[in-house]
């Protein structure tokens, strides 16, 4: 992870390579520096030197936008654009997005600031950006055709208002917007209480992230937008497991999490080890009557959600989506079930005449991540990333919360994988484990488990493959 | 000259004891212009005029030794497996349809032929009685028109043994074309059946795959029921992948004339030769083809025979003239003596009733026919070649499109699919469905190289002039036909028959 001051100083030189390429020089000279992001790492939460002070998000895999005081008044500059974002080591998309990512940057103010953003659109089409769950004027909300017209390829809108809500929130486009958002346009806003408020509390730990999803057809970089539902990607920040950075902690931390869903379906988000309370929704903080206590909280499609715990066990603790199949890259949705199908004869038929075809799925799919198999291009294992005991056998909406003791505050740094105290992980019984007595219906005459019953009562003889040792492919 | 009846000793026998009778008979100032006819001098015409079909070795075998001969080079040739210049040789050596058509040949042209010989002078002898005399009557006559027009009649028959030699040459050379083309029907079929087995056995694993699927209560009936369709799809084809390799192959052993035993040691090369780098150019093709062409040149003679028998026709259509030497002797019992006369006769025909006028129209109009089928073949010559070159030119860049472009293409998506396999992105149903098509495809690319060599064989036959069905995909059309010359259905230009 960069320091912020290096990060800022390359930022700062990307931009104005960006800038001399792009658009008009003359037209850019009134506009705030343009600040874009070439790396998918975490950055470092961005410490204010202007304006009111506040205590810094961190956006997981992603960074949060400079700005400039003008006047006492806050400039940002979005540029939308098209970028390439990588997923996951070994897969990249070609997505739209704002300053070289998708998501784009974060937007962190303070409550009662005012806030001119002014908007650049290098999109071969025209956008417009939508300040989502703001109190703002209607003109200024985005909505292209009904409160302003579109933003054109190539030309530069302002948006001004005051951020007098504190909470958190989206921006994303209202143009096109299916197109666009299935390319990426999304990015978070942070608005931080300008004073301590009642139910805001002081945080050790601040991580945002944006649920989005995407459908990309393994080998191919560009996500099919007509896709309703059916996506393969179910990405934190358009990123996915193992390409999902992990959330550092130190013990004892009080850790906030805020997870908006720009998806088009609904995320059971699930902490293990620690409970925590919902503080916050699109509304703005929950009152404190109205909090209790979760493991899992469903994000709907379009709401932004504020959980809190503190960070009190030590350990690598899962955190994904409790939808098993978020937590799965690229897979094919119409693969038959081959469970307790014993085709080791008929694969050696196959091999003769596929010599690269390998026996999978028939003792279920973890085979998939035992087994390292060349893939398309540009696509990733529906299922990957190595723990300290074993494959982890997960993508998609997957991070780990790590907890450590010694893990020093304000450092974001990976601390490794967790070292358990003696006799703290689960072992291996070696005793003898008796059978247990069955109930056993009599035998189905022979032949029924294949032709099943006419009158639709088929007599299925159950095998199950005994786990047998066998590693030979 | 009849048929020989046992099979043991075909034709050889006859043809040696056929001069000599003509020999013994014939008298002297006859033989002096007669025409004869020579069938290896034919064969050796042949031999040079189609060399790149006859490969020198057109032979007409009529002794126990040449026999013997023909047998020791077809067990060579069986020896191995059989490229396609082995099998046109082996053809040459061994079948007895082509030594059916040579031979045939050789009495066409000695029929031909025949009009240049004199026809034997008749004998007459009498014996007449009366009351006391005995009288015997000599009389040696022979057709006077026929001695004086013998010039022309030796033109004439020349000119049909030529046409008999052309002919010759143009069945042997369409009979090669077949034996190339059936050669290359069968090894194609051998070639693609091991493919459509390779089809079979990916659907079949489906097949038991699906069933197990169904047994572990993983798929429906439907969805194995599918997967038995794709197999018993599969099935038929491979059943006709293999009719076709023995229908294919059967055809070239009729062609080859094989005997049962010759048959079992038949073996063909695993794989068609490769596409040429590039195909004959066009104009090579058309500077190829020249007034040497056998249809024009079979015209040709066609037509000089049939004009110079016109000139004939015109004389004896009108009369005839006999001539004749009487010697009597007649013997007197009353007086115990005899007496002789000598002297003469002319025999002239009137023409009061025939003029004649009637053949010579028919022999004019015949004439006339000829002359225009000449002009047709002559204009026919170049179209035929420029729809032979068009076929040979499609069959290769469709076949080197196969090559080139679907058979990697095909392989391409078989890799990947196996990738997305890998990835779990499909299933090995879907694999083994890319599977056989692939294999299809492949299927296909053997049918366009064996539409290739078809092509060429018809283009390289449509050069010396034979115009032969460029691309007939189906082996049928030459399969009953066990003899006689084997053109089948062609344009014009034979008007000799």
């Amino acid at each position: 992870m960069t320091s912020r001051r290096a990060f800022l100083k390359s930022a700062g030189l990307a931009g104005g390579a960006v800038a001399a390429g792009g658009v008009n020089q003359v037209a850019l000279a009134g506009l705030p520096e343009l600040v874009t992001q070439t790396s998918a790492a975490t950055a470092a939460p961005l410490v204010p030197d202007t304006g009111r002070p506040y205590r810094p998000v961190v956006t997981l895999n992603g960074w949060s936008l400079p700005w400039r005081m003008n006047d006492g008044v806050k400039e940002f500059h979005l540029v939308a654009e098209p970028v390439v974002r990588e997923m996951a080591p070994g897969m990249k998309a070609h997505l739209w997005g704002y300053n070289g990512q998708s998501p784009g940057p974060t937007i962190e103010v303070v409550e009662g600031d005012r806030v001119r953003m002014f908007v650049t659109n290098r999109l071969p089409e025209h956008t417009s950006v939508h300040w989502h769950g703001q109190r703002l004027p209607n003109g200024m909300d985005g909505v292209s055709g009904l409160t302003q017209p579109s933003i054109p390829s190539g030309k530069t809108f302002v948006y001004e208002f005051v951020a007098r809500r504190p909470g958190t929130f989206m921006y994303h486009p209202h143009a096109d917007e299916m197109v666009q958002m299935a390319m990426g346009m999304m990015g978070t806003w942070i608005t931080h209480p300008k004073a301590p408020h009642p139910l805001i509390d002081e945080v050790d730990r601040d991580f945002v992230f944006l649920l989005n999803a995407y459908d990309i057809d393994p080998g191919s970089y560009t996500p099919k937008i007509m896709t309703m539902l059916d996506f393969n990607l179910w990405t934190w920040n358009s990123r996915v497991f193992p390409g999902i950075d992990s959330l550092n902690v130190r013990q004892n931390d009080k850790v906030r999490l805020r997870v908006g869903n720009l998806t088009m379906t609904n995320h059971p988000i699930h902490v293990h080890g620690h409970e925590f309370v919902v503080t916050g929704t699109d509304g703005g903080p929950t009152p404190r009557a109205g909090r209790w206590p979760e493991v899992s909280i469903d994000i709907a499609v379009g709401q932004m959600r504020q959980m809190e715990f503190v960070a009190d066990e030590e350990g690598d603790w899962a955190l994904h989506c409790h939808k098993s199949h978020h937590t799965m890259n690229a897979m094919g949705h119409d693969v038959p079930t081959m469970i307790g199908v014993d085709h080791r004869d008929v694969a050696r038929q196959i091999t003769g005449l596929i010599p690269d075809y390998m026996v999978m799925g028939e003792r279920g799919m973890a085979d998939m991540a035992e087994m390292e198999m060349p893939l398309p291009d540009n696509t990733l294992p529906m299922m990957s990333g190595v723990g300290p005991f074993g494959s982890l056998e997960m993508g998609g909406m997957f991070s780990v919360l790590k907890v450590r003791k010694d893990q020093p505050r304000n450092d974001y740094r990976d601390p490794g994988w967790f070292k358990h105290p003696a006799g703290t992980v689960a072992y291996e019984y070696t005793g003898v484990v008796p059978e247990p007595t069955r109930a056993r219906a009599a035998a189905p005459p022979a032949g029924a488990a294949i032709t099943g019953g006419a009158g639709g009562a088929a007599s299925i003889d159950i095998q199950i493959r005994k786990p047998q040792g066998h590693h030979g492919h | 000259m009849t048929a020989v009846q046992g099979s043991r000793k075909p034709a050889p026998t006859l043809p040696r004891t056929f001069p000599r009778t003509a020999l013994a008979i014939g008298l002297a100032f006859a033989m002096a212009g007669c025409a004869s006819v020579d069938i290896d001098r034919a064969v050796a015409t042949s031999n040079d005029d189609a060399a790149d079909f006859t490969q020198g070795a057109l032979q007409l075998a009529r002794t126990p030794e040449q026999q013997r001969d023909r047998e020791a080079a077809a067990d060579a040739l069986l020896a191995q497996p059989l490229d396609q210049n082995a099998a046109v040789r082996l053809a040459l050596q061994n079948s007895p349809q082509l030594q059916a058509l040579l031979a045939q040949s050789w009495a066409d042209a000695a029929n031909g032929a025949q009009i240049g010989r004199l026809p034997n002078p008749v004998f007459d002898f009498e014996r007449m009685r009366t009351v006391d005399e005995l009288e015997f009557g000599r009389l040696l006559a022979f057709g006077l028109l026929d001695l004086i027009t013998l010039p022309q009649r030796y033109g004439i028959a020349q000119r049909r043994t030529a046409q008999a030699n052309i002919r010759l040459t143009r069945d042997v050379v369409a009979h090669v074309t077949q034996v190339r083309q059936a050669w290359v029907r069968a090894v194609a079929a051998e070639q693609s059946v091991a493919y459509a087995r390779q089809v079979n056995d990916a659907a079949q694993a489906s097949a038991e795959l699906g069933r197990r699927m169904q047994a572990a209560g993983n798929f429906s009936r439907l969805e194995r029921a599918r997967q038995q369709a794709f197999y018993a799809d599969a099935a038929t084809q491979w059943a006709s992948a293999r009719q076709a390799v023995t229908a294919t192959r059967a055809q070239l052993e009729r062609l080859l004339g094989l005997t049962e035993a010759q048959a079992e040691r038949l073996r063909l090369p695993p794989r068609l030769p490769d596409l040429p780098k590039a195909p004959m150019p066009p104009d090579r093709a058309a500077r190829t083809a020249s007034a040497a062409r056998l249809d024009v040149r079979l015209a040709q003679a066609s037509y000089e025979a049939a004009a110079r028998a016109q000139g004939l026709t015109r004389i004896t259509s009108l009369t005839d003239i006999e001539l004749g030497v009487r010697h009597d002797t007649m013997f007197d019992r009353a007086e115990g003596g005899s007496t002789r006369r000598n002297g003469y006769e002319v025999s002239v025909r009137l023409p009061l009733f025939d003029d004649g006028s009637l053949r010579r129209d028919a022999i004019g109009a015949q004439t006339l026919a000829l002359t225009h089928q000449l002009e047709a073949t002559l204009r026919a010559a170049g179209s035929q070649l420029r729809e032979s070159y068009g076929a040979y030119r499609t069959a290769y860049d469709v076949s080197r499109h196969y090559r080139d472009e679907v058979v990697p293409l095909r392989k391409l998506i078989a890799e990947e699919n196996v990738l997305r396999y890998n990835g779990m992105f499909i299933s090995v149903f879907e694999l083994l469905a890319d599977m056989r098509a692939q294999v299809n495809s492949v299927i296909a690319a053997i049918d366009a190289e064996r539409n290739y060599w078809l092509a060429d064989a018809a283009l390289q036959a449509a050069i010396v002039g034979v115009p032969v069905a460029a691309n007939p995909a189906l082996p049928a059309g030459v399969a009953g036909s066990a003899g006689g010359p084997m053109l089948a259905a062609q344009g014009g230009g034979d008007a000799g028959h």
